[in-house]
């Protein structure tokens, strides 16, 4: 089914930006999962192996996503779409769970985390039901029918809790409905009604530590050693780095584990420190060129089904990254949010690089028929 | 659907320039952070993994004039405990409690008091450990895992507590020490001298500390050493003292049973050979930090050892003081050498009879011979005739009227009234009549024994008031370097009759038919004087009796050789009773001085046999042992 000439539409650039930036990333896992043993030797991290499984697997889904025509995956969007509920059921009621969250399927030897495959999936079904519906996004009727998509898979996701992960989910479904012409007035008219529920939210829907994570981030100081300690120590991870950076692994706030979890959601405050401000222009730039180069893909797309997919992958892609840099930096309350292609985390491989073949597919696919 | 595509194309291009100034936003904050404020964030960031671990200098070595060691530096040893090295904690600390003696419970509620600091972190269990319980540990070593023995560095003072008052001891730099200039760059938490040589040269004994930066990990865990600076000891320091002179003075008081003071200073220069204060303390107890009842012990005993008594105890000066009437009466030319007086055992002046203490009086006698038998009629009517204020003149100027300027601290002043004093303190003025008492060293005249030695030093070379010093010299690095004498504190031109008929009266004290033979050591021409200081007055000895110890104190002040001295001083005995009871402690001390001419110390007899006591009014009983 893959025809030959389709190879020369591949966009190559993304696919090198998209490896450069997973390379980055197992680097910096390399670096901070380091293992130093008291005779002076080290090795690698169990982490930075499994990293590595991941991006093979990873690898293999970004060519299997790109291999099908979307247009064929859209159309069977609602299977896989109830493939994800299931799923997302199952975790609740059999899931592993781990600090305190119930997010995982033990597949073998392997840990599956099907709400990382959430965007993708909502994407998919999105972008079938405003590409195939001729008045695009104008009626309530549509947007009610789209909400209920998106709002199904948030809540089994809450529930887990990972507020995180299902946060994503919000900016792919703002992202294709914006797309498909959503009316500004009609987000203002969100925008207010979460504001307006923003206190109930508040009082019954956010844990405690939830809160105190809120509370913290804008008062850091408030509790240097309890909560506000790793807002405070990503800025110092991020500002003792300087210019140049203290050289690779030569970091002391993630070497020493002043940072934590820095091989996940503080990658990027780790580059920042062993890499300084170039490294950190170096990252973002890829960043950018991808999320544009993306962009480009959706603007090219032969039809609006390719248009929308794109656009709701590429939206989640990016609020993912700016959110967890701006978190890296100190400057956004923690959340458990990764920062895509660079943090530890398999599922979360996997399910990038699937949904850029799908947004290579999409481009690659923009002269057939 | 052109317009669709147009508006699909619209809204990607929005999304484009959203995320671009998105962008652009987080390089600014990262700019901001990263460049803009680097310093800050990294100087936290070394707050947050460099450890400082401070190690601490040995302090200088102390020697004394020819070389001797007098005070260096141990490493003291502690046990102790790693926790996290530990198999079976509680096998563990009872094997140790039963190698080294201490109580078990004891060292299981050490650990309880610290169970909550890290696991690595080395507990100390028996601080300064015992070379037998040390021992007793290593020879179980492979027993005791995570036991461990840790070395502190500390003063080790000479056994006796030989010049204890002199060295000083050591202690943690206080508040008030730390916001004097003095002190600047010490660090709080560090160790200074707090008294004697200790404190006055601290700057020269306390090295520079050195530093150990090790990085540490989020645990507080240290993970490898950073940079070391290695600790600069402090200064090698070489001392007036001579040992085997302040040893052989101590030796002598403890012969004798007596506490009291001795100070022998070299009258050419005034350096000081030998400092003494009985009873002393243990320097070594206050090296590791002294415990509390130690401290309140050493504090309220009654005998004060604590106290310099050589410096800061004040005391009648008694007979001794009549030096100083008769130079004062020569040199102001009131008498000449060869003024007599007829001592019928007793003088009225101003109404009131004054003894002597020969009942049957001394018969005439010149000054040589009043100084000889030290007539108390011959001075009574010398100091009668001089005034209290030309008295205290000479006082002034043989160093009985203010502080020596001796370099160790804490010196007290000692008390020489004239009537402008008198007339400062009570607003009354001076009555004739106490001028007499003051005559004969009794009265509101009190010296320190080290301003008694400083009179004896300038009566001996004739007049210049040295200041008394302990500081010889001082290698700073590059060798021996000398310190210069301080200059005097002052200088009279002594008329040589003068000199000639005080050195004579002196020399006869001892040589002749004078209260002094015990202190005569043939060939050397020991000149001196005795003196009584009394503790109480005779009314008040009665109220007090068996509370305190009222007998008399003995004084005896010497220098010798006669001509061209080279020792000069004083030793003052503690309820002696009587002053040529303390000549022969000056006696073995000076003998030890001319042993030094290639013959071998001299040792004191188990049973001392009074040297012949040859008239005067000295009564021929034995010492009065304690």
């Amino acid at each position: 089914m893959f025809e030959r000439r389709l190879y020369f539409h591949v966009d190559w650039l993304l696919v090198a930006a998209v490896l450069l930036l997973a390379g980055i990333g197992l680097a910096m896992i390399y670096s901070t999962t380091y293992v130093r043993l008291p005779d002076g030797s080290g090795r690698p991290g169990r982490e930075f192996f499994t990293q590595m499984y991941a991006m093979g697997i990873g690898g293999i889904a970004l060519v299997v996503c790109l291999m099908i025509d979307y247009r064929k995956l859209a159309e069977h969007s609602l299977l896989v779409y109830g493939g994800l509920i299931a799923a997302l059921l199952v975790v609740l009621v059999a899931g592993d769970s781990a600090g305190g969250a119930q997010r995982w399927i033990n597949v073998g030897r392997f840990k599956f985390q099907p709400s990382e495959f959430g965007r993708i999936t909502l994407a998919l079904i999105l972008a079938m039901y405003f590409g195939e519906n001729r008045r695009g996004a104008r009626t309530t009727g549509d947007l009610m029918i789209a909400g209920m998509f998106a709002i199904v898979p948030f809540l089994l996701i809450a529930k887990q809790p990972d507020l995180g992960t299902a946060a994503t989910l919000i900016p792919v479904a703002f992202g294709i409905a914006y797309l498909a012409g959503l009316r500004l007035r009609l987000i203002g008219i969100a925008l207010g009604i979460a504001i307006l529920l923003a206190p109930i939210a508040w009082n019954f829907a956010l844990k405690d530590y939830q809160k105190s994570r809120i509370v913290i981030f804008l008062d850091p100081e408030q509790d240097p050693r309890g909560a506000g300690y790793q807002p405070i120590q990503a800025r110092v991870t991020v500002g003792s780095g300087g210019l140049k950076g203290k050289g690779f692994m030569q970091g002391t706030q993630g070497q020493y584990k002043f940072l934590p979890v820095a091989h996940n959601d503080f990658i990027f405050s780790v580059l920042a420190e062993e890499h300084g401000f170039l490294g950190v222009l170096a990252a973002l730039g890829l960043y950018l060129f991808v999320i544009l180069r993306a962009l480009e893909a959706a603007r090219m797309a032969k039809d609006r089904i390719g248009a929308y997919l794109v656009g709701g992958l590429i939206c989640g892609f990016a609020f993912q990254v700016i959110y967890n840099i701006t978190m890296s930096a100190g400057l956004a309350p923690v959340k458990g949010l990764t920062l895509p292609l660079m943090s530890y985390g398999g599922s979360s491989m996997i399910a990038t690089l699937a949904a850029f073949g799908l947004i290579l597919n999409v481009r690659m696919r923009r002269f057939t028929n | 659907m052109p317009d669709d595509r147009r508006s699909l194309t619209m809204r990607l291009s929005v999304v484009q320039y959203v995320v671009a100034v998105l962008f652009s936003l987080l390089a600014i904050a990262f700019w901001v952070f990263q460049i803009a404020s680097h310093e800050k964030f990294l100087q936290m960031a070394e707050n947050n993994h460099m450890r400082r671990l401070p190690l601490p200098a040995p302090r200088g070595v102390l020697f004394d004039r020819n070389g001797t060691v007098l005070v260096e530096n141990q490493n003291n040893f502690n046990i102790a405990l790693v926790r996290e090295q530990t198999k079976d904690l509680d096998r563990t600390l009872h094997i140790l409690a039963t190698a080294t003696g201490v109580d078990e419970a004891q060292l299981r509620d050490t650990v309880n008091r610290k169970r909550r600091e890290p696991s690595y972190r080395p507990i100390v269990l028996i601080e300064n450990a015992s070379p037998e319980q040390l021992a007793a540990f290593l020879a179980r070593q492979w027993e005791l895992p995570g036991i461990i023995q840790q070395s502190v560095p500390a003063r080790r003072y000479p056994p006796t507590a030989l010049a204890a008052h002199l060295f000083g001891y050591v202690g943690e730099v206080t508040e008030a020490q730390l916001s004097r200039p003095e002190y600047q760059g010490v660090e709080s938490g560090a160790v200074v001298g707090q008294a004697g040589v200790e404190q006055a040269y601290n700057r020269y004994l306390m090295g520079a500390d050195g530093d150990k930066f090790v990085v540490v990990n989020s645990l507080g865990r240290e993970i490898r050493l950073h940079r070391q600076e290695l600790p600069k000891e402090g200064r090698r320091v070489q001392l007036t003292i001579d040992a085997d002179m302040q040893k052989a003075a101590e030796d002598g008081f403890r012969h004798f049973g007596y506490n009291g003071a001795a100070v022998v200073m070299d009258p050419r220069s005034g350096e000081v050979l030998t400092l003494v204060s009985l009873p002393a303390y243990d320097p070594n107890k206050f090296a590791l930090g002294i415990d509390r009842a130690t401290w309140t012990a050493l504090n309220t005993d009654q005998l004060k050892p604590l106290q310099n008594r050589a410096l800061q105890g004040r005391y009648s000066p008694g007979s001794t003081f009549k030096i100083v009437i008769a130079a004062a009466a020569l040199e102001e030319g009131v008498v000449t050498p060869d003024y007599t007086v007829f001592c019928p055992g007793g003088a009225t002046f101003f109404g009131r009879f004054f003894q002597c203490h020969e009942k049957g009086g001394h018969g005439s006698v010149d000054m040589r011979h009043a100084i000889e038998k030290s007539c108390n009629v011959y001075f009574y009517t010398l100091g009668n005739m001089l005034g209290i204020d030309r008295i205290h003149k000479w006082a002034s100027a043989l160093g009985l009227a203010d502080k020596t300027g001796i370099d160790i601290p804490n010196e007290i002043q000692s008390i020489m009234p004239s009537t402008e004093w008198k007339r400062a303190r009570t607003g009354e003025k001076w009555y004739a009549g106490e001028t007499i008492s003051v005559s004969i060293g009794q009265g509101q005249v009190t010296t320190t024994p080290l301003s008694l030695a400083t009179m004896m030093m300038t009566v001996a070379n004739g007049g210049t008031r040295f200041t008394p010093h302990v500081l010889k010299a001082v290698d700073e690095g590059a060798g021996w370097k000398a310190i210069p004498a301080p200059p005097p504190q002052s200088t009279v031109k002594m008329k040589d009759s003068t000199i000639k008929a005080l050195h004579d009266g002196l020399w006869m004290v001892i040589n002749a038919a004078g209260t002094g033979g015990r202190g005569r050591i043939a060939g050397r021409d020991v000149s001196g004087k005795t003196g009584t200081a009394q503790v109480i007055s005779l009314t008040g000895a009665k109220v007090a009796k068996g509370k305190i110890d009222v007998r008399d104190h003995g004084w005896f002040v010497f220098f010798a050789p006669r001509d061209n001295p080279e020792l000069a001083g004083v030793v003052f005995a503690e309820h002696s009773e009587h002053g040529y009871l303390a000549a022969p402690i000056a006696k073995h001390v000076i003998e030890t001085y001319y042993a030094k001419e290639g013959k071998p110390l001299p040792v004191l007899q188990k049973a001392p046999v009074p040297a012949s006591v040859v008239a005067g009014n000295a009564p021929a009983t034995p010492p009065s042992q304690r």
